[in-house]
């Protein structure tokens, strides 16, 4: 009998996990097709989807600058020393132009932006949940959804893919400038590979991997905030756990679907 | 005041945005916008291993245009490439196509190699010459095996 | 009983996590009145308080409207019916990223479709009244807790709502404020006629502004009633809660509670029977206290009536005791004083009151009469203190008036 617990609990453990874990998945998902849905209920709400544009892409623009131009000069300086050896320093543009739009440009741009805004994202409406402001809108007959939510999503699907080319084309000049003003590849090369190599699929692989990580991170941070207040520990304990959860969650599963994204799209 | 300079950023950061896809489609994707016009022909290679859709076509050096498609001809088992040359260059039917590489390392591209043929290709027309592309591991191993002479 | 209940809540059942908050709650909501709920902390009053609204559902019971079930109401329905309501928050709930323009101005921007000229007309208006538009472009974090208070009242009444729920609005303010709120939200109602349900710890304070009383106590309503009921209520849960909380002062004025004055009263009443030793009771009012509200403000208001506890206390012998009597009332029973000697202690504390300046703190309204009305009475061994009370009530005299 002892032992027939003994096994049943740990299968029984790893059972509830699992249910747990597609239960969560699929509230993610409701979660955020309902928000989508709502983006475009009318009367569209253009003044709360300016200010997130503004949150998440303009103030973002100086961070993913300094990323991005330091990812291309550190891909320069790399690719460099890795490709002397084989005497074909002039594939270098294609190496940092390759690497920049493939992978780098979208998911650190999406690991930036979760850093810059998603956790913010997380603390503001979980604030919000926690001082009942959110119970606050739903007595006066505003969906709460609809207003915190659905603006963000509109506006991260704008902003990923904007300031992930923006990433792309800071780095490629950051590569340039590691590879060609440093280092003393000849420029010509370098921009020549870098076009010759990047092909069209290359640039819109990119932008479906930058707007599904919009997807990703804005619903997990978004979803982390709103069911703030489902969390054991409650009050500014409880939001600073679900900053923190929202950061480490959607950094792993950027990670994850930037994994399963490549094996499609190559 | 604070909502018009929130306006400016929202500006600026989509003009700044949309500059950079359109420098990352046009410039590195090679879309074209206005574009030149270009006609199509097609060769058969026994061999494109390593070519891609959008590498160059050269003559002498010059890029003349890019590969359209490639696809196997079922038939026959060989490639079937589909170029495209631009509108103003003219070819003879006895022009040579050949799958090149760049340096040892580099990406494959197709030179066209004219001929002195006075009989013009048209668009849709077969290039009858061509040079497959050349399996440098083949060619390594034969080098260090010694079966050149083979 | 001619009381026609709005809302109704009927064995209304709500278990939150492993708790069951509410267990069989009865009450009903009139209209046009104002219902405190009280009980102790913990209870499950913002509970039934959200039932009420709607951000929870019962798992068990019903709750009517005009006597038509919420749950079997359209989505429709439920939304015009939504829209009849405003709560006001324990902690405010404002919205930190919009000012405070912009927070009253949400309920009506979101719900109607007012064009912005009439949205901001109306909002200018509340905040005008509310004595708040000098602050309309700050944000929630730069006002005072008192401040966010009003605001969020104004947010709740820019609707013009049918239906107003409190939430502990007093919670956290300083008794002045308090009984600024309290005043506040009597004035608002007479004013516009909603219908308030009140959750609150201010006991007795909340007596004087509801017209009934409801306690909830583990989970069940266990009085219901008017506000004088419960002071006399049997049930010993009530009693104890009632006298754990009423402190024995009134916290804005500093003067004995009403149920002390209450038994004082008795008191003097027994002696009088027994050792025909009489006693008389003057009952001042400042009869435009409302009217200060309305002009100043109403912590203006509650200042000048702490003012005016402050002159009648110090008119008083230790063996008087005075007591607040009603929001604007105070009463003071004169021990060994025939009805004579109790004019004398009017026209004494008129004099100190035209000597001293009576607002001393406070800059005076233009054009303002302040007035300050006294009704004597002498008691009799054969009537009871109820009739004592209205007789002093119908031999009203203004005795004090200052003009600015």
């Amino acid at each position: 009998m002892a032992i027939l617990v003994t096994l049943k609990s740990p299968i029984a453990a790893i059972g509830r996990e699992v249910l747990d874990f597609t239960q969560h998945l699929g509230s993610l998902f409701l979660f955020f097709m309902w928000g989508f849905v709502l983006i475009f209920q009318p009367p569209f709400q253009f003044d709360k989807f300016r200010q997130q544009v503004y949150f998440i892409g303009m103030k973002s623009v100086f961070v993913i600058c300094l990323t991005g131009a330091f990812t291309g000069m550190v891909l320069g300086l790399q690719g460099y020393y890795a490709l002397v050896r084989y005497g074909s320093t002039a594939a270098l543009g294609s190496a940092v132009a390759l690497s920049l739009v493939r992978e780098m440009g979208p998911v650190l741009t999406a690991i930036m932006i979760i850093a810059r805004a998603g956790s913010s994202m997380t603390a503001e409406i979980g604030i919000m949940r926690i001082s009942e402001q959110i119970d606050a809108l739903r007595t006066m007959d505003i969906n709460p959804m609809r207003f915190l939510v659905s603006p963000r999503i509109a506006a991260a699907l704008i902003c990923f893919p904007l300031l992930t080319a923006l990433f792309d084309v800071v780095g490629l000049y950051g590569g340039y400038l590691s590879g060609s003003a440093l280092l003393g590849l000849n420029p010509a090369f370098y921009f020549a590979r870098a076009q010759s190599s990047v092909e069209m699929s290359d640039i819109i692989g990119g932008f479906i991997k930058s707007i599904a990580f919009a997807v990703v991170v804005v619903t997990v941070c978004c979803f982390q905030g709103y069911y703030t207040h489902t969390r054991a520990e409650f009050g500014a304990k409880g939001v600073s756990i679900s900053t923190t959860s929202a950061v480490v969650i959607s950094c792993v599963l950027v990670l994850v679907t930037d994994y399963v994204l490549t094996t499609f799209l190559l | 005041m604070k909502q018009s300079s929130v306006e400016l950023g929202v500006g600026v950061f989509v003009l700044l945005g949309i500059i950079c896809v359109g420098y990352l489609t046009l410039r590195l994707g090679e879309i074209e916008v206005l574009g030149d016009k270009y006609y199509q022909l097609n060769a058969r290679f026994k061999s494109v291993s390593g070519l891609k859709v959008g590498a160059q076509v050269e003559i002498a050096g010059v890029q003349v245009g890019q590969v359209e498609s490639i696809a196997l001809d079922p038939k026959d088992q060989v490639a079937m490439v589909r170029l495209k040359v631009k509108a103003v260059i003219v070819l003879g039917d006895d022009v040579i196509a050949s799958v090149k590489t760049a340096g040892l390392l580099g990406d494959k591209y197709i030179l066209l190699s004219p001929g002195g043929s006075g009989k013009l290709l048209k668009p849709g027309d077969m290039i009858i010459e061509t040079e497959p592309a050349l399996d440098i591991e083949a060619l390594i191993s034969k080098y260090a095996f010694g079966k050149v002479n083979e | 009983m001619t009381r026609s209940p709005l809302i109704q809540l009927k064995d209304v059942v709500k278990t939150l996590g492993a708790n069951r908050v509410l267990n069989g709650v009865n009450l009903s909501i009139c209209r046009g009145e104002i219902t405190a709920i009280i009980g102790k902390s913990g209870s499950g009053k913002s509970v039934l308080l959200k039932h009420v609204i709607g951000l929870y559902e019962p798992d068990g019971g019903a709750i009517l409207f005009d006597g038509r079930l919420r749950a079997a109401m359209t989505p429709a329905e439920r939304r015009a019916l939504k829209n009849k309501f405003s709560y006001v928050f324990q902690d405010t709930a404002l919205f930190d990223f919009l000012n405070v323009f912009e927070n009253v101005a949400l309920p009506l921007k979101e719900r109607n479709a007012l064009s912005l000229a009439e949205v901001s007309r109306r909002v200018r208006d509340k905040l005008h009244q509310l004595d708040l538009h000098d602050v309309e472009d700050k944000y929630p974090a730069q006002l005072s807790g008192g401040m966010k208070k009003r605001v969020a009242l104004a947010r709740a009444l820019v609707t013009d709502p049918e239906i107003v729920l409190f939430d502990e609005p007093t919670t956290g303010l300083d008794p002045i404020r308090k009984n600024a709120v309290h005043s506040m939200i009597l004035d608002y109602q007479r004013r516009f006629g909603f219908t308030g349900v009140v959750v609150s710890h201010e006991i007795p304070d909340i007596f004087f502004i509801s017209q009934r009383v409801a306690m909830l106590d583990e989970g069940r309503i266990v009085f219901e009633g008017g506000p004088d009921e419960i002071q006399e209520a049997a049930a010993p849960e009530v009693k104890n809660f009632i006298q754990g909380l009423e402190s024995p002062r009134d916290d804005l004025t500093g003067i004995a509670s009403h149920s002390i004055g209450q038994n004082r009263l008795l008191q003097e009443m027994s002696r009088l029977q027994r050792y025909r030793i009489p006693f008389s009771i003057v009952l001042l009012a400042m009869d435009n206290l409302e009217d200060v509200d309305r002009i100043a403000g109403h912590v203006v208001a509650q200042t000048v009536f702490k003012a005016f506890a402050n002159h009648v206390t110090q008119n008083t012998y230790i063996t008087d005791t005075c007591f607040r009597f009603d929001i604007n009332k105070i009463l003071v029973v004169l021990p060994d004083t025939n009805e004579e000697q109790a004019r004398d202690f009017c026209r004494k504390l008129s004099r100190t009151m035209q000597s001293h300046a009576l607002f001393g703190s406070i800059e005076p309204v233009k054009g303002f009469c302040y007035s300050v009305s006294a009704g004597v009475a002498q008691a009799n061994k054969d009537s009871g203190p109820d009739e004592l009370i209205a007789a002093a009530g119908q031999r009203v005299a203004v005795f004090y008036e200052c003009r600015n």
